[in-house]
């Protein structure tokens, strides 16, 4: 879940890691009561500073998607299925505008980008 | 005591051709400092004044909160020590070297020191001579870290080795860091391993500290601009222009701090605009900032 954070990237490397638990609880691969990983071991595995997942989690926290419990942890929240929907379609918007302006920057025009994306997702289809 | 390392007007000569002049450093208690600086730039020489190895013509250096090199005995037996090259005796194993080393650090944690053996895979009875580059390096972060340091001072910890090699290491030294809220003060040219764990950086070139800053805005204040019709004057901008460089008739390559996203406006005002904005990451922000550094009058702080 915690692959390929990117330290050279311009978004911060804390906003990165709640960003995955984000998508993690929309996708449902994270779970109401399922734990996170202790700062120390996610710190230690990501070879980040401590002070980036502690300021992560508070972040998901004030999100309302994860609580801390003294001592015991940190743990998905229940998260409503429209907030859940609300953040997949947040993530989608970002993955378009990423999209949009790599294909500006190759001179990929929007019509192309229409129709290289019809092309790609009617494979994808059954 | 909120600074782990504070280094005050200190000025220090070798011969006629390497000084470090006015040098001003804090390393806040519980961060991760991180110190970039070209081959020369007086990054090691930097270490070994903080320990004491070297005096000071001027100026004041504290350690943990005691005078250096006054209270060298008592500051040294806090601080672990990851020097470039490994010192240690060859025909010693690493277990006598483990033993050895016990004993002059009361806080010296035996049970952990085991553990460490065994996560870095090292062979407790090999002769420290006979052992890989990578091993070295794992025996030496492993003895700074079983002395249970309030500061830790890596100089180039991981750099030459292989990457599971430094993985491993970067790894045991933040398992201890979160649990423990030591300090760190590491240099290194890998300069993504520090993007990913530093919350300061420092830069050094020619004996001077030429930029000193929490990491976020190092990385976001300097951006790389096209801009095109270039307006001459740059006086009024809410920014500053660190370098320009004409690109063809019409564009130029503008480096700039302290951007922020609505500036774009003040160039509207002025007949030109800004064909694209280009974070940097660490590695450019550096390379960027030494190459103005040097193009600056000798001695002028660019940031």
């Amino acid at each position: 879940m915690f692959d390929h954070i990117d330290p050279r990237s311009p978004t911060p490397l804390y906003a990165q890691i709640a960003a995955r638990v984000r998508v993690a609880v929309a996708a449902g691969n994270l779970r109401p009561g399922d734990a996170l990983p202790s700062v120390r071991q996610l710190a230690s595995r990501l070879r980040v500073n401590p002070a980036t997942v502690v300021q992560a989690y508070r972040e998901l926290e004030t999100d309302g998607f994860v609580e801390l419990r003294q001592g015991a942890g940190t743990f998905v929240r229940e998260v409503r299925a429209e907030r859940r929907a609300g953040e997949r379609a947040h993530q989608a918007a970002s993955l378009v505008r990423r999209m949009v302006a790599e294909a500006g920057r190759l001179g990929v025009s929007v019509d192309e980008l229409h129709a290289a994306i019809a092309e790609e997702i009617g494979a994808r289809s059954p | 005591m909120s600074n782990a390392v504070e280094i005050h007007e200190l000025d220090y000569r070798a011969g006629k051709s390497f000084a470090i002049q006015d040098l001003d450093l804090s390393v806040s208690t519980g961060s991760i400092y991180g110190f970039l600086g070209p081959n020369g730039s007086g990054k090691t020489t930097t270490i070994r004044l903080i320990l004491g190895l070297l005096r000071a013509r001027a100026g004041t250096i504290q350690v943990l909160g005691e005078p250096m090199p006054l209270a060298a005995p008592a500051v040294l037996a806090r601080v672990g020590f990851v020097p470039e090259q490994p010192h240690l005796d060859p025909t010693l194993t690493v277990r006598e070297t483990m033993r050895f080393r016990a004993a002059f650090y009361p806080k010296w944690d035996g049970v952990w020191a085991e553990q460490l053996l065994q996560t870095f895979d090292l062979d407790a009875e090999r002769l420290f001579g006979k052992l890989s580059k990578g091993q070295k390096g794992k025996v030496m972060m492993l003895l700074a870290l079983a002395q249970r340091p309030d500061l830790l001072v890596l100089d180039e910890p991981t750099d030459g080795l292989d990457p599971v090699v430094r993985r491993d290491m970067l790894s045991a030294l933040i398992d201890y860091v979160s649990q423990h809220g030591a300090s760190v003060f590491i240099s290194s040219h890998l300069v993504h391993e520090l993007e990913r764990m530093c919350d300061w950086i420092g830069v050094m070139d020619n004996g001077r500290l030429v930029s000193h800053m929490p990491m976020e805005q190092f990385k976001n204040g300097i951006k790389r601009l096209l801009v095109s019709e270039a307006p001459a004057d740059t006086g009024s901008a809410p920014f500053a222009v660190l370098a320009r460089d004409r690109n063809g008739a019409a564009s130029e390559t503008w480096l700039v701090r302290g951007w922020e996203s609505d500036m774009t406006a003040w160039f509207d005002g002025r007949g030109a605009s800004v064909q694209s904005i280009v974070d940097l990451d660490l590695e450019d922000g550096f390379v960027e900032l030494l190459r103005t550094f040097r193009r600056a009058p000798h001695g002028q702080e660019v940031l």
